[in-house]
């Protein structure tokens, strides 16, 4: 059986939560609850309220997603 | 996670992957004009479960069926209806079987054709449009090495498929590791997605469903009332073709042949 793609969006970090997740709220105007993705975590590099990031998205739960990188 | 099989695991696919593959052969060439889609569902099951496997599509939460079939205009997930296949009709068939605790999956896309026609060697651009499906996969199964990226096997579908041809690769749809699970970690799109070096390299041990999704017009789909169904948006034909292959120290091996 096919497998749907995910997807990434841009959006704007709203908050930052306990344990480096965050809520984002999307181009096309959903929040969603973001966690830090594995390689920006071992990086070290931060998120503030008010970053621009790149999200990954599976289009089987449109409530999570996964931050991927953090646009200048 | 990229779950890696064993090559204990590796074999228990393979006899999976066989009854998967003699099935569908099966259904496959008994595909003629004024067959129903339920028909082919009810073979199908008959054949796996005579084999020894389970129909692993009906894991699924919410799919009651053996078999996926899609026709004509329909991309993916057709859910078996009582209509009789006719002449010139272009057939996709996706069946999966759960044997031992792993899954596989296949697809094939084959014309519908009475005796008659067969036997007339004529080809249209229909049949070119499958036998550029079956060019892509096959050449894209021979990119799944170790050391390769999965980036590899996308250029190679959607070179074959868009660039040299002028059809397109479905996008929000993707071939997928296999497993424990049906669908699974890496992630196979039929295109090119960021670079290359950055999707993830090929080890052994890896089991991966490579897909052609492809349509004559445009990539955009539309879902049906039922939840299931994906059509073209322009109403183009549309080919699926899908192999499971576990990568091994030797080159690629296909346990649905």
């Amino acid at each position: 059986m096919a497998h749907q793609g995910s997807i990434e969006i841009d959006g704007v970090v709203k908050e930052s939560l306990p344990n480096t997740l965050f809520r984002v709220e999307l181009e096309n105007g959903s929040i969603v609850l973001c966690h830090l993705s594995g390689k920006m975590r071992m990086h070290f590099i931060k998120i503030l309220p008010g970053d621009k990031v790149r999200v990954e998205m599976t289009p089987y739960d449109k409530t999570k997603g996964r931050i991927t990188y953090r646009n200048k | 996670m990229i779950n890696i099989k064993t090559q204990q695991e590796i074999e228990i696919m393979k006899t999976g992957g066989k009854i998967l593959s003699e099935s569908l052969w099966e259904v496959m060439s008994s595909i003629k004009p004024g067959v129903s889609e339920l028909e082919l569902d009810a073979l199908a099951e008959k054949l796996i479960l005579q084999k020894g496997g389970e129909p692993g599509f009906k894991k699924v939460p919410g799919y009651k069926h053996t078999i996926c079939i899609s026709t004509n205009d329909v991309v993916v997930h057709g859910i078996p209806t009582d209509y009789r296949l006719k002449e010139g009709d272009i057939v996709g068939i996706d069946c999966g079987v759960f044997y031992k605790g792993f899954h596989t999956d296949m697809s094939e896309t084959v014309r519908v054709k009475s005796q008659i026609s067969s036997l007339k060697s004529q080809k249209d651009e229909v049949d070119k449009f499958l036998e550029i499906g079956e060019k892509a996969l096959n050449e894209s199964i021979k990119q799944a090495k170790i050391g390769n990226h999965v980036g590899d096997i996308s250029k190679t579908i959607q070179t074959i498929v868009e660039v040299q041809n002028g059809y397109s690769v479905v996008r929000s749809l993707v071939g997928h590791g296999v497993g424990k699970d049906l669908h699974e970690d890496p992630e196979v799109p039929g295109y090119v997605q960021g670079r290359i070096e950055r999707s993830p390299q090929l080890e052994e041990g890896m089991v991966i469903a490579v897909e052609v999704i492809y349509n004559t017009g445009g990539p955009d789909l539309t879902l049906d009332d039922d939840g299931w169904t994906l059509r073209t948006k322009d109403k183009s034909l549309s080919g699926l073709f899908e192999r499971t292959i576990a990568i091994t120290k030797n080159g690629s091996l296909t346990l649905t042949p």
